[in-house]
């Protein structure tokens, strides 16, 4: 699906703002060849979104790698293998109905999507992949369950001609797959920081709340945070604690710092809206009454989003986009095609503000009920690209098996 | 031949080779009615490279079984021997040679400990494998959380290679099991293995060195981990503390399919390779006709109390 398809057809606000992250997606897949039409006209408090080309793909202050993928082109229809790594958590899941949506809506050109789930055991997608394989598929989009233990069996498919496409999590070795689709956590982390910092006018006191210790996820976050930090003096990191992406954990996390620090913390700086969510809960349960919550950051769940707008809290918030899966595909598609495709497709996420809290470096693409509604189950994954109403626990494509 | 015969009329255990070989057979016409690919040269030697590590593990715990225990270790033991093996070869990969019966020493002491264990303590197995599978599990993450080290290329085309069109895993697993069942049935220390596990006083009273027979079976299953784990490490090229967690239980099921019961005495090698055999063509064939890997674990449940039932049915009769 392309942008401008997307913008033919007679659709309500609310679907047009739906499909956005898929218009984002479909564009983002497409590298430099299809640059997108102008964002249509809104009324001037409606913020639709960003649905271009990858702004880091954009914004590259270095050159933008592309993969000629002229030797792996051949003539449809196409059989898809999709190895993915498990479908154990809300993103995960999300994530595999935008690989099948994507597929359905290009049955045309793909003739069959084979499917494998891994339940997260990396000996098991070692199977999955050699099964893929003697099934004859075109091409294998892979989520890696680790990156270590599939990276020889992966570099194995490409010398037996099979092209790869990693998705979401790729493989140690780079040369063992033609690219992949991700989205930046340097650029994310660099974002939320840098709007904390000048949402606090460059000084004060904030708490992190990173993810998983250890994980490189988090430690990018980490970083990008302390990059942006380092240029504000003012701001003081008075406690940086692990909270799991938990939003049992974050609740309980920042309950304990409000004991400790209470109205000295300035800000809250949560990489996710996992921890997020249960911060802004801690602040409640203390009796923080609204407008007397620190400005937080946060992203990928819509509880978060719901949270911030009923109280009215400061934030900024930026998903992880399970439309990748969605992206995915795509990529998948433009490589048998032979179109030349990014060494590495980092999909753009929407950089979501509450009303007015936009600030001098860091502007919302999307307010916080243009991003999520009320009515929304607290655990979407709004970044989903997929139809309005779109629902994980019903939610069931028609795709070519 | 005469040995398997024999091995059939001495366990009476034609009845599971038939549940388990008329499984296997509904499900490879099923794969072939329902996928043009899957019977091909081709999945049949994908199909086999994926046997041996199931295959090895089930293998170790089809004769601990035999003697009545069970190991709960071997996952956490394959997942420490492919991280012993993957960091000594990332840091001498010319010292194969020594790295594999290294490891496997290691994994034998391992089983023996256990099997001592269980014999000087008077602790129920479960516990005394339980517990050491806990211990070799934190004490893999003390040394290496994430996956790491690596393996020459060498080592890694091995665990892909072909003899003609036929893996060189799977000559290997089916060697290895031919082994076992020969010693099983030809010898006097492996026929003491079934009566030892059978009736433990009547054996002790025939002369039989019960206690040393119970650390020889742990033993065994801790060399199996070993073979499990050479090519695994070999398949993934790392080693990940992580990677024998499912193993464990996986490693049952082919045993009880096959026959062995959980008891102890009777039992035997054929059927635990009857029982991988057919673990493993159920989640290829499930891959083929693209159905979530959920039905895969419902469809073993549902074959291991179909098969167990069916032995246990007969034995009344």
């Amino acid at each position: 699906m392309s942008a401008e398809s997307i913008l033919s057809r007679k659709i309500s606000r609310k679907t047009l703002l739906r499909n956005v992250p898929a218009a984002a997606a479909a564009v983002g897949a497409a590298g430099a060849l299809q640059f997108a039409t102008p964002t249509p006209a809104l009324a001037a408090d409606e913020k639709p979104g960003y649905y271009g080309v990858p702004r880091t793909w954009v914004w590259n202050p270095n050159g933008n790698t592309m993969v000629d993928t002229s030797k792996w082109k051949k003539d449809g229809p196409y059989t898809i293998g999709f190895s993915n790594a498990s479908i154990s958590n809300a993103w995960r899941v999300a994530f595999q109905h935008g690989v099948l949506w994507s597929a359905g809506q290009h049955k045309d050109e793909i003739a069959h999507l084979k499917v494998t789930d891994a339940n997260d055991d990396p000996s098991k997608q070692i199977a999955d992949i050699q099964d893929l394989i003697s099934q004859g598929v075109d091409i294998l989009l892979i989520a890696a369950a680790t990156e270590d233990a599939l990276d020889p069996v992966v570099g194995r498919a490409m010398q037996q001609g099979v092209p790869v496409v990693m998705v979401d999590r790729r493989v140690k070795t780079a040369e063992n797959y033609i690219t992949y689709v991700t989205s930046s956590d340097w650029a994310l982390g660099r974002l939320e920081a840098l709007w904390l910092a000048e949402t606090l006018d460059g000084k004060g006191n904030i708490v992190m709340l990173p993810g998983i210790a250890g994980s490189s996820v988090a430690e990018i976050r980490i970083k990008a945070n302390q990059e942006v930090l380092s240029n504000f003096p003012d701001i003081k990191v008075i406690e940086k604690q692990y909270c799991d992406w938990n939003p049992a954990t974050g609740k309980s996390v920042m309950a304990a710092l409000i004991q400790k620090h209470g109205k000295e913390i300035n800000g809250v700086l949560a990489d996710s809206a996992l921890q997020g969510s249960g911060a802004i809960q801690a602040y409640l349960d203390a009796g923080y009454k609204d407008g007397e919550i620190p400005p937080m950051t946060g992203g990928d769940i819509a509880l978060m989003y719901q949270l911030a707008s009923q109280h009215n809290i400061k934030m900024v918030g930026i998903d992880y986009p399970t439309s990748m899966g969605i992206t995915g595909i795509e990529t998948a598609l433009n490589v048998l095609k032979g179109i030349p495709v990014p060494d590495k497709v980092e999909v753009s996420f929407q950089v979501v503000t509450s009303p007015g809290a936009d600030t001098t470096s860091v502007k919302g693409d999307r307010h916080l009920l243009d991003h999520v509604s009320m009515e929304d189950p607290g655990d979407l994954s709004p970044s989903h690209g997929l139809p309005a109403g779109y629902n994980p626990a019903t939610f069931n494509p028609e795709y070519p098996k | 031949m005469t040995a398997l015969i024999m091995d059939l009329r001495r366990n009476r255990l034609l009845a599971s080779y038939v549940i388990v070989g008329t499984l296997f057979l509904i499900l490879v016409i099923a794969g072939g009615l329902l996928s043009d690919r899957f019977l091909t040269w081709r999945n049949f030697s994908n199909l086999f490279q994926q046997l041996i590590v199931l295959g090895m593990v089930s293998l170790g715990q089809t004769f601990v079984v035999l003697m009545g225990g069970i190991d709960l270790a071997v996952g956490a033991l394959v997942g420490a021997l492919t991280v012993f093996l993957a960091s000594f070869l990332e840091w001498r990969p010319d010292m194969l040679w020594l790295a594999i019966p290294l490891s496997a020493i290691i994994a034998t002491a391992i089983g023996a400990l256990n099997g001592l264990m269980i014999v000087v303590l008077r602790v129920h197995a479960l516990i005394v494998t339980l517990g050491m599978g806990s211990i070799i599990f934190g004490a893999t993450l003390m040394y290496r959380r994430e996956p790491g080290g690596s393996v020459p290329n060498a080592f890694a085309d091995f665990a892909y290679a072909n003899v003609g069109n036929i893996p060189i895993s799977a000559i290997v697993l089916v060697a290895i099991f031919a082994l076992a069942g020969l010693w099983l049935q030809r010898t006097r220390s492996g026929r003491d293995i079934y009566f030892a596990g059978g009736d433990p006083e009547a054996a002790r009273l025939n002369g039989v060195h019960v206690n040393k027979v119970i650390i020889l079976a742990y033993a065994i299953s801790g060399l199996c981990a070993a073979g499990a784990a050479i090519f695994l490490t070999a398949r993934t090229g790392v080693g990940d503390p992580r990677i024998g967690a499912a193993l464990t239980l996986q490693s049952i099921t082919p045993v009880v399919v096959g026959g062995t019961i959980l008891a102890g005495g009777r039992g035997g090698v054929l059927g635990t390779f009857l029982g991988v055999l057919l673990v493993t063509t159920l989640n290829n064939l499930l891959n083929f006709v693209n159905v979530s890997s959920y039905y895969q674990w419902v469809i073993q449940g549902l074959i291991i109390i179909i098969a167990v039932a069916f032995n246990t049915s007969g034995k009344r009769r």
